[in-house]
């Protein structure tokens, strides 16, 4: 008994030694061959079964979307379930089908604004990993240029960076993660500071906290904010729309502005994104920014 | 063949989590713990050792699957401990019906609370307080809500592939149980 419980003892304690070096290794800086090959086996394992996975979901999503969507109707739905369930499916493929031509459109419109050079991907999977955060996984990896730290976008505007490119994947921090934080430039005035993600764990739709260095800056409900870039590009690129401010907080004597910035993309209905591989040859400013409705800037000025 | 069955419930159950339970659009962000769930099972019904190796190994995998966000071997640590600890304590429980679901809840809690612990350790800005007072309990919720898919097959399915065991457990005897 005694000889039995030592041994078990050992191999626990083997195990956990073996998780802890595990864990050392892979939360320092630069890329360790060990943790890598690990990650790289998982990719080469994971991207067939994620596929399959995905057309065998796909009808079940559609019903429960269907479903999701209207919860008062449930008789109606009991009774038309068999064929809702058909006619749901069918419909699903077909508007994603224009849905996916029209965020492309979007997406091209933006890099050409822009000039980025960027590789088109689409957003298989946005997970919830022991609730603390959203993972969105892109079907692009190092094979078609992706590395680490690159400024992902879609039509509208940011939507995070790659933190982790494996061969035929790479996984996306959001915008929104409480993780992530971003260099901003307001438009017009050209004040920088910095937008931090806030999302913790429930939710998709919180605001990113800006905080302007300058505490004087003038600042308004409605100026939009777009990424100020870094050097060479990684991990974000110049002048992709951020969002636009809903909310400032006026703190006398404080050193720094702050306020609430709604984010200009919808991080809950991604589908076709694209991942910046060239940062433009110059700083393309306010350009990429839509338009502001003609009266909104008659009144403003 | 209770070696088989072990290797393949733990293998779907991590397959399940990754690509299927993490990835639909549940309420609230959060989703119930299949591979918690399979180890609970597979642990109750074998020693120590082989408890925590299975832990370990399912770990390692959730780790290493895309897109995992969280550092190579967290999950390792804190799912080879949980499995040694439920494997080693269920002589000390008093065996009834609903035993298996209650090592179920503290094993979700450990491993959720654990979890949160080593990314507490590392620096992870998402673990705080808040976060866990909302989102343990749930995790919690909804892993006991769909344990009875999983429990009740599994365990019926180790005891009828080990019946020597099952009715020694509790004895001197408790060697072996991993060579079968």
């Amino acid at each position: 008994m005694s000889r039995n419980s030592f041994r078990s003892r050992f191999v626990l304690g083997i195990l956990v030694v073996t998780s802890l070096v595990l864990v050392v290794l892979d939360s320092g800086e630069g890329a360790e061959p060990v943790t890598e090959g690990a990650r790289t086996a998982g990719d080469t394992v994971f991207g067939p079964v994620s596929s399959a996975v995905s057309v065998a979901a796909r009808p079940v999503e559609a019903g429960y979307r269907t479903l999701a969507a209207a919860p008062g109707a449930a008789e109606r739905i009991q009774e038309l379930e068999a064929r809702n369930k058909e006619l749901a499916a069918e419909l699903d493929s077909r508007s994603l089908d224009e849905g996916r031509a029209e965020d492309l459109e979007q997406l091209l419109h933006l890099s050409g604004l822009g000039g980025y050079e960027i590789v088109p991907a689409h957003a298989v999977t946005k997970v919830t990993s022991r609730g603390y955060s959203d993972a969105i996984t892109l079907d692009v990896g190092e094979r078609d240029g992706v590395t680490d730290g690159m400024t992902v976008v879609n039509g509208d505007g940011l939507v995070g960076r790659v933190t982790r490119a494996g061969t035929d994947t790479a996984t996306v921090l959001p915008v929104t993660d409480a993780a992530s934080a971003v260099g901003v430039r307001l438009e017009d005035s050209r004040k920088i500071g910095a937008a931090e993600g806030t999302m913790s764990s429930l939710g998709t739709a919180e605001p990113l906290r800006l905080e302007l260095m300058d505490a004087d800056a003038q600042v308004e409900e409605g100026d939009r904010v777009v990424t100020l870039g870094s050097h060479n590009g990684v991990p974000f690129v110049p002048g992709v729309p951020v969002g636009s401010v809903t909310e400032t907080h006026r703190t006398p004597g404080g050193l720094s502005r702050t306020g609430e910035i709604a984010p200009a993309v919808d991080l809950g209905s991604l589908d076709i994104v694209g991942v910046v591989v060239a940062e433009p040859a110059e700083d393309p400013r306010d350009s990429v920014l839509p338009p502001r409705p003609a009266d909104e800037r008659r009144g403003r000025r | 063949m209770k070696k088989t069955v072990t290797v393949l419930a733990i293998s779907i159950a991590v397959v399940l989590q990754t690509a299927v339970v993490n990835r639909s659009p549940l309420p609230w962000g959060v989703a119930p713990d299949l591979v918690v769930l399979t180890l609970t099972a597979i642990a109750l019904r074998s020693t120590p050792v082989v408890a925590a190796v299975t832990g370990f190994c399912a770990g390692l995998a959730l780790d290493a699957l895309p897109p995992a966000d969280s550092e190579i071997g967290r999950n390792a640590l804190v799912l080879s401990l949980a499995g040694y600890l439920v494997s080693a304590l269920r002589e000390a429980t008093v065996r009834s019906a609903v035993r298996p679901y209650l090592v179920a809840a503290g094993a979700v809690l450990g491993v959720s609370l654990g979890f949160a612990f080593v990314g507490l350790v590392l620096g992870d800005p998402r673990v705080t307080v808040p976060n866990l007072m909302v989102g343990v309990p749930l995790t919690m919720g909804m892993t006991l809500a769909v344990s009875p898919l999983v429990l009740t097959p599994l365990s019926a399915l180790l005891r009828r592939l080990s019946p020597e065991e099952y009715e020694l457990v509790g004895a001197s005897w408790s060697s072996g149980g991993g060579a079968k």
